[in-house]
């Protein structure tokens, strides 16, 4: 049966029907990248997808079942703009999660608020996106911005001597890295009254981290802030402590893979970062899911598939709470909306109570991390 | 700052003048282009980092192992990519595309074998800080400095000293002259091509040694690094290219630490663009037009 969930590029439009029932089912368009680029996301995405419906696609009270129509977009702006109509016009759909990646939701969101229908990328990054598409569009992942707030209050906190004054390394050429490093960190840091002694960076693939480093050190800053993808993180850091910089170190999204502790090695120790999802929660709920995933799946659960469980699950505690019954689906578009432009500390199973702010976006408490020996562990 | 920023570019030009010098050994012998010696500095790379995972022999057996390992790849490539096509008329064009393809399956072996991610080199080295007035420096660094010099002398020796070393300088002086003076030019050939690429080999585990982290791709950009620096120390140039391998490494560190980083690469190659209007043949000048 569950083979079936994972077929091919086309249409895998699965009814999970029992038979004739007087209520109408309830159906959810799902957009996402199950082949072609970032293929893996929307494996694993599906994986994530048989295990909410295995459990949850009895919705109960005056509904039928959850109906999930799934369609493939490649990754392609092109897929997204027509699958988005698709689901809206043809299968008249009550809401739609996805797609996934920011320059699709960029091109589908605009759709959703002309076609009137809710529509929720769980993972998309870039800052502004559903903002700009009030009311219909929604975003259940973190912006970073939502994700440093906490993480830099947690790394204040945690020092012996204030820090005053931090100097920024980043990656120049990777988008979000850059993005954070000149704009989402700098604010973040003047609100809390800390000054940015200099802006550093270096590019993606780059091997020499010396100079930027020797560049940091004349400036004597309390704290260091790395804003890269893991590799770039790691040998940055890796630099900084060469150079004898023990400072403490707070680190972007980027960091958050096990490969920047490998390559880091000693390193990396007592650097902070901080993340939506977080496989080795020692929280039960979580840790009983991540057991069960791999079990499953032979392999680790990934944001992206913990996202799309989440997202999911909030969609069916909003069509629960609403009493959409999928017999008037344009109602049940406004009611859907209406549940996720309120949603306030909705409880979902993996990353927590998940709230919706005005611009759309999810904000919920990340869990911050800290490197300690070979693995990232949760801050106390 | 100046004093550590200018050891810093120390550091990297080394590394830099060492690929270099390969590039210039075998331009000056055969001249032609050698574009699959960035991937032999990374396999050096990754054979010195196998040294270090199986033996623990410590830095000094990765470098043997890098450099026998770069050698013998190296030594194979003449056989496979230049030499045939020599044999059969001098084009200028069919080495260079034997050697991009050449280096193009290194690479895909490579990514085959040990992966397209960065691959962490353990530090072999002590993490111990030499404070030396203005400037500190770690113990790896010093051991790459001290192997970047060590190695510059002996090939100064070698090419000065030995009689293959005379030979090699007879031949990229003229071919044809020395084979008809009595030199086994082939032999002469397959040693310089074992030089230069030893000689990358070293920079591909002191590259790792100092920077923690290899690749399959690292060779691409140190590759392209070589190739200007060779252009700024003068085709065939030796010394050229040690003193712009050096030029090179702190032009780059002084852009990052001054300028803006992300133009450091812009600044490397005007410095390049620079060198060649004023001096079109090269910082030291040889017999070798650069319009060849």
């Amino acid at each position: 049966m569950f083979k079936n969930w994972k077929t091919g590029s086309a249409v895998i439009g699965l009814l999970l029907a029992g038979g004739v029932s007087a209520v109408a089912d309830v159906s959810i368009g799902i957009l996402i990248p199950s082949s072609g680029k970032g293929a893996s996301y929307g494996q694993q995405q599906l994986n994530a997808i048989n295990m909410f419906m295995e459990k949850y696609s009895d919705i109960g009270g005056k509904a039928g079942k959850l109906k999930l129509v799934i369609y493939d977009t490649r990754g392609e702006n092109t897929e997204a703009i027509n699958l988005s109509r698709k689901l809206m016009d043809s299968d008249q759909v009550e809401a739609i999660i996805g797609p996934q990646f920011s320059a699709e939701a960029e091109v589908a969101f605009p759709l959703a608020v002309r076609g009137e229908t809710t529509m929720i990328t769980p993972m998309a990054a870039k800052a502004g996106i559903a903002t700009a598409n009030r009311p219909w569009a929604f975003r259940f992942a973190l912006t970073t911005e939502n994700v440093y707030r906490p993480l830099l209050d947690a790394w204040l906190k945690k020092q012996s001597t204030p820090i005053k004054k931090v100097v920024i390394l980043m990656d120049g050429k990777d988008a979000v890295s850059s993005f954070d490093g000149k704009t989402v960190f700098p604010a973040l840091l003047k609100d809390r009254g800390i000054e940015v002694l200099d802006t550093v960076s270096f590019q993606t693939g780059d091997i020499d981290y010396s100079a930027q480093v020797t560049r940091a050190k004349s400036l004597n800053p309390d704290g260091i802030v790395v804003s890269a993808l893991y590799n770039e993180a790691a040998h940055t850091v890796s630099e900084l402590r060469k150079q004898g910089m023990n400072q403490p170190i707070v680190a972007g999204v980027g960091v958050n893979d096990p490969r920047f502790i490998q390559i880091g090695g000693a390193a990396t120790e007592g650097v902070m970062a901080a993340s939506d999802f977080f496989a080795e929660n020692p929280k039960p709920a979580v840790a009983a899911w991540v057991k069960d995933y791999e079990e499953r799946f032979k392999q680790k659960p990934s944001n992206a598939s913990g996202q799309m469980y989440d997202t999911l699950y909030l969609m069916r505690e909003c069509i629960k709470k609403t009493e959409v019954t999928g017999a008037d689906f344009k109602a049940d578009r406004v009611k859907l909306r209406d549940c996720w432009a309120n949603m306030k500390d909705l409880d979902a199973p993996l990353m927590g109570p998940t709230s919706i702010d005005k611009n759309g976006d999810g904000t919920r408490v990340p869990t911050v991390l800290v490197v300690k020996g070979p693995n990232f562990v949760v801050a106390q | 700052m100046l004093a550590q920023q200018l050891a810093n570019g120390v550091m990297l030009g080394s590394t830099y003048a060492l690929v270099a010098i390969g590039y210039t050994l075998i331009f000056g012998v055969l001249r032609l282009l050698h574009l699959a010696h960035g991937e032999v500095f990374m396999v050096g790379a990754f054979a010195g980092l196998q040294a270090l995972l199986w033996w623990q022999f410590g830095p000094l057996a990765a470098l043997i192992v890098g450099l026998i390992a770069s050698a013998v790849i190296g030594m194979l490539l003449e056989l496979v990519a230049f030499r045939p096509i020599r044999k059969r008329g001098n084009s200028h064009l069919a080495p260079i595309v034997s050697t991009i393809g050449a280096g193009l399956v290194l690479q895909e072996v490579m990514t085959k074998t040990f992966g397209a991610e960065q691959t962490p080199f353990p530090s072999a080295l002590s993490r111990v800080i030499y404070n030396l007035g203005i400037i500190s420096v770690t113990g790896s660094q010093i051991f790459i400095l001290s192997v970047a010099i060590v190695t510059m002398i002996a090939l100064h020796l070698f090419v000065t000293r030995t009689r293959y070393g005379i030979a090699m300088r007879a031949t990229s002086e003229n071919l044809q002259v020395a084979a008809i003076l009595g030199i086994n030019v082939n032999t002469v050939i397959l040693v310089t091509f074992g030089v230069a690429s030893a000689l990358g080999g070293i920079a591909g585990v002191l590259v790792g040694l100092n920077f923690n982290a290899i690749s399959p791709f690292m060779g691409v950009e140190m590759g392209i690094k070589g190739m200007a620096v060779m252009l700024i120390g003068g085709l065939g140039s030796i010394y050229g290219a040690m003193i712009g391998g050096l030029l090179l490494g702190i032009v780059e560190v002084m852009s990052v630490a001054y300028l803006v980083s992300s133009l450091r690469d812009a600044f490397a190659f005007g410095l390049m663009i620079l060198i060649l209007i004023l001096r079109p043949r090269g910082l030291f000048q040889t017999g070798i037009r650069t319009e060849r």
